[in-house]
């Protein structure tokens, strides 16, 4: 038997809510098979199944558990289940529903034949019934059986796909069903804020609500920032190495925070913290949401270095696999919103962080030099700070540092 | 192929006739043989047209067994005829510990090229004696193969292929369906051992069934089909060695069996395909496999009890029903 318990995913991770299980009581799992979803402030996160063996889940969905408590049980064998089921009685959600279904069971099988009541946690359906269920990720707790004594059979997960196909189809608009005069308003999807929504939709208020935001805005010459990358990259075209601007722009913000220590600050309770450490958040698209995946102390790394770790974090964010410690601790972040051709925007902060930069597109505008209009590549800079902590001149000389070291990076080996 | 309507007698009588014109050492050992032809005439003309091929035995079933035993030792290719198959008891030594072992204990130096002919079943209000259904105990007993046609295409192909096989062979046909006629094929054929059958297609259920049951069977699902239920019958014509192939491609198609007999159903050949199915092909079960078999008691003489104690077209569709939960 082994015990199911919370794992520790981070340094700083304590708890975390139990989302949901994959399976019910007495299903087979196999190891490395998603058997929970836990979410902690920060991700969610799936927890495989460490090895083959049947499932026992003792914990309810929707509370939150500390680390290492346990949740659940793996029973190797059917044996060492059935003792399971005996000393731990499950309290999860997912059994009470399993329970009624069951009783329905009981009660039709009792007019019957007045057999003896089986396990009360068994789900009867039938071996093809089950087999089509896995391999679709079917949940078979969620389906009604229409079998003898409500067992679930091949047609009840036919309809089921049916159903979940027709929930696929109703979210394609089609203008046909739409009537042109109709002045009501009803929703093509429904969508529940819960997950990684519900922590961004919580955090994104909290900041505009509780600090005291300010957007600067100035805007950099392009020409040499275009020029450094292109001349690195040229030089590391045999280690396929290629930086992004992103890269560079952590290194020159990194640089920049050094010189203005008070940007890199926080508000904890009635004190400012101005920290040691500088850790650059950059803001990615992942699957369905907004994150934040943090770099390191980048001010004593190499471009090279910040490279490889901001690599790794846009490979994990692609995977879906970023752990709380990718994005824990960041004291100050970036916003590139370059490549959907945005100049200027307002960033919102991201608490306890007291500064944010947006980066704009890199595009020829036209300027002027020695009297005359010539085209010039800019790039549009907006910093979002905290004024509570941070006076308008300071964060405007932090933003000027950023645009003079863009302008001119060799700034940067200061 | 030209096809004639032959009944399974005259399938019989007429593949026995191909085969003893083509091999001499071919010959038929039963009781009261030469002056009735057999006691459903299914041996008709023989004795006059190949003499001393057709042999009256004394009426003893130790006696015919042993005489084909030896027979088919010293080389010949002996059917012989049990008249019932109920009188297998008197001969079981015979069968069990001499015809089944013979090959295996002399180190396979010894061939047993014997055809075990016997009439079986009910349904004819003939009593508990002459009535049973016993294939099970042969198919418990290795080195026996067991046949169990139902029509008489299928008993003329697979006697002859099992008059031709090395190995002992019980033939059985069903008393019922000696009049039964169907088309037989003009030119000469055979069919191999082990081979069943499709009689009906169909998408549903998987009815497997073998020997009369495939008739009732068949009748059971003409009328399931106006109900909207496709059942496919296997006829599987022999049981030992047994098509399981096509039981699982059907299977494989249908999700849902049936398997009827109308031996007793327990320690029925029932049980043992229904078992391969539940270890074979349990991903793909969506009920369980049910059996329809003669209930667990003697076979009565009261028609109307003997029809009780048998299964009926109603007992199958009844039972297709269950399987189906319609």
């Amino acid at each position: 038997m082994i015990e199911l318990k919370i794992p520790k995913l981070g340094l700083t991770m304590e708890s975390a809510k139990l989302l949901s299980w994959q399976f019910a009581s007495g299903d087979e799992v196999k190891k490395e098979e998603t058997i929970f979803v836990i979410e902690t402030d920060k991700v969610t996160f799936e927890v495989s199944s460490p090895a083959d063996g049947i499932i026992h889940p003792i914990a309810k969905t929707g509370e939150t558990y500390d680390v290492d408590q346990t949740v659940g049980y793996l029973a190797e064998n059917r044996e060492v289940y059935e003792n399971l089921l005996k000393t731990y009685p499950a309290e999860m959600e997912t059994h009470e529903r399993i329970d009624e279904t069951k009783e329905e069971v009981v009660t039709k099988r009792e007019e019957t034949s007045p057999g003896p009541a089986e396990s009360e946690k068994r789900i009867t359906a039938s071996p093809l019934a089950r087999s089509m269920a896995s391999s679709h990720g079917l949940n078979l707790a969620e389906i009604k059986g229409t079998g003898p004594g409500g067992r679930i059979i091949r047609e009840d997960i036919l309809e089921t796909l049916k159903e979940l196909e027709m929930v696929g189809k109703e979210k394609e608009f089609l203008p046909k069903a739409v009537d042109k005069d109709f002045l009501g308003k009803e929703p093509l999807e429904t969508i529940p804020i819960t997950g990684i929504r519900r922590v961004i939709h919580d955090n994104m208020y909290m900041s505009l609500s509780q600090t005291a935001q300010l957007t600067l805005h100035t805007e950099a010459k392009g020409e040499a920032f275009v020029d450094f990358r292109d001349r690195l990259n040229k030089r590391l075209v045999k280690e396929e190495i290629k930086f992004s601007y992103n890269v560079i722009l952590v290194k020159i913000v990194a640089t920049a925070l050094r010189m203005h220590p008070k940007i890199n600050a926080s508000i904890e309770g009635d004190e400012i913290k101005i920290w040691q450490q500088i850790h650059i958040g950059v803001a990615m698209e992942s699957e369905d949401a907004l994150v934040v995946p943090v770099i390191r102390n980048p001010d004593l790394k190499s471009l090279n270095e910040i490279n490889r770790d901001l690599n790794e974090l846009i490979i994990k964010t692609r995977e879906n696999k970023l752990l709380p410690d990718d994005l824990a601790n960041g004291t100050f972040t970036i916003s590139n919103l370059g490549f959907a051709d945005v100049d200027y925007f307002t960033p919102i902060l991201r608490p306890p962080e007291s500064a944010i930069l947006g980066v704009g597109r890199i595009i020829r505008k036209p300027g002027i030099k020695n009297g005359h209009v010539i085209p010039e590549a800019m790039i549009g800079l907006s910093l979002t700070f905290d004024h509570r902590i941070i006076d308008g001149a300071p964060g405007a000389r932090f933003l000027k540092t950023v645009k003079e070291m863009i302008e001119a990076p060799v700034l940067m080996i200061v | 192929m030209t096809e004639r309507i032959l009944s399974c007698s005259e399938a019989l009588a007429e593949a026995l006739a191909e085969e003893m014109e083509r091999d001499e050492t071919i010959f038929i050992l039963g009781e009261d043989i030469t002056a009735h032809d057999g006691i459903f005439g299914q041996f008709k003309g023989l004795h006059k047209r190949f003499p001393g091929k057709v042999i009256d035995s004394p009426i003893s079933e130790t006696c015919i067994i042993g005489a084909g035993v030896g027979a088919a030792l010293t080389g010949m290719r002996p059917l012989v005829d049990m008249h019932f198959a109920d009188f297998f008891t008197t001969a079981m030594d015979e069968i069990v510990n001499q015809t089944a072992k013979i090959h295996y204990m002399f180190g396979g130096q010894a061939k047993i090229p014997l055809v075990i002919w016997a009439p079986d079943g009910g349904g004819l209000s003939a009593a508990a004696h002459h009535s049973q259904s016993l294939e099970s105990w042969f198919i418990h007993t290795p080195g026996l193969k067991v046949v169990v046609p139902s029509e008489p295409a299928d008993v003329k192909g697979l006697i002859k292929t099992a008059i031709r096989d090395d190995d002992p062979v019980i033939f059985f046909q069903h008393k019922k369906l000696f009049a039964q006629t169907g088309p037989v094929p003009e030119k000469e054929y055979l069919i191999p051992l082990g081979k069943g059958d499709i009689k009906r297609q169909g998408t549903d259920i998987t009815l497997v069934t073998y020997s009369r049951m495939t008739y009732l069977s068949l009748e059971a699902a003409d009328q399931l089909a106006k109900e909207g239920i496709e059942v496919e019958v296997i006829d599987l014509r022999t049981l030992k060695p047994l098509d399981f192939d096509l039981i699982a491609e059907s299977v494989k198609k249908t999700f849902h069996v049936l398997i009827v007999h109308e031996a007793c159903l327990t320690g029925g050949f029932g049980a043992e395909i229904a078992a391969r199915i539940g270890e074979e092909l349990f991903d793909y079960l969506d009920a369980p496999v049910v059996r329809v078999g003669a209930k667990d008691t003697p076979i009565p003489f009261s028609p109307v009890l003997e029809n009780f104690v048998l299964p009926q077209t109603d007992d199958i569709v009844e039972g297709v029903k269950g399987v189906l939960n319609r």
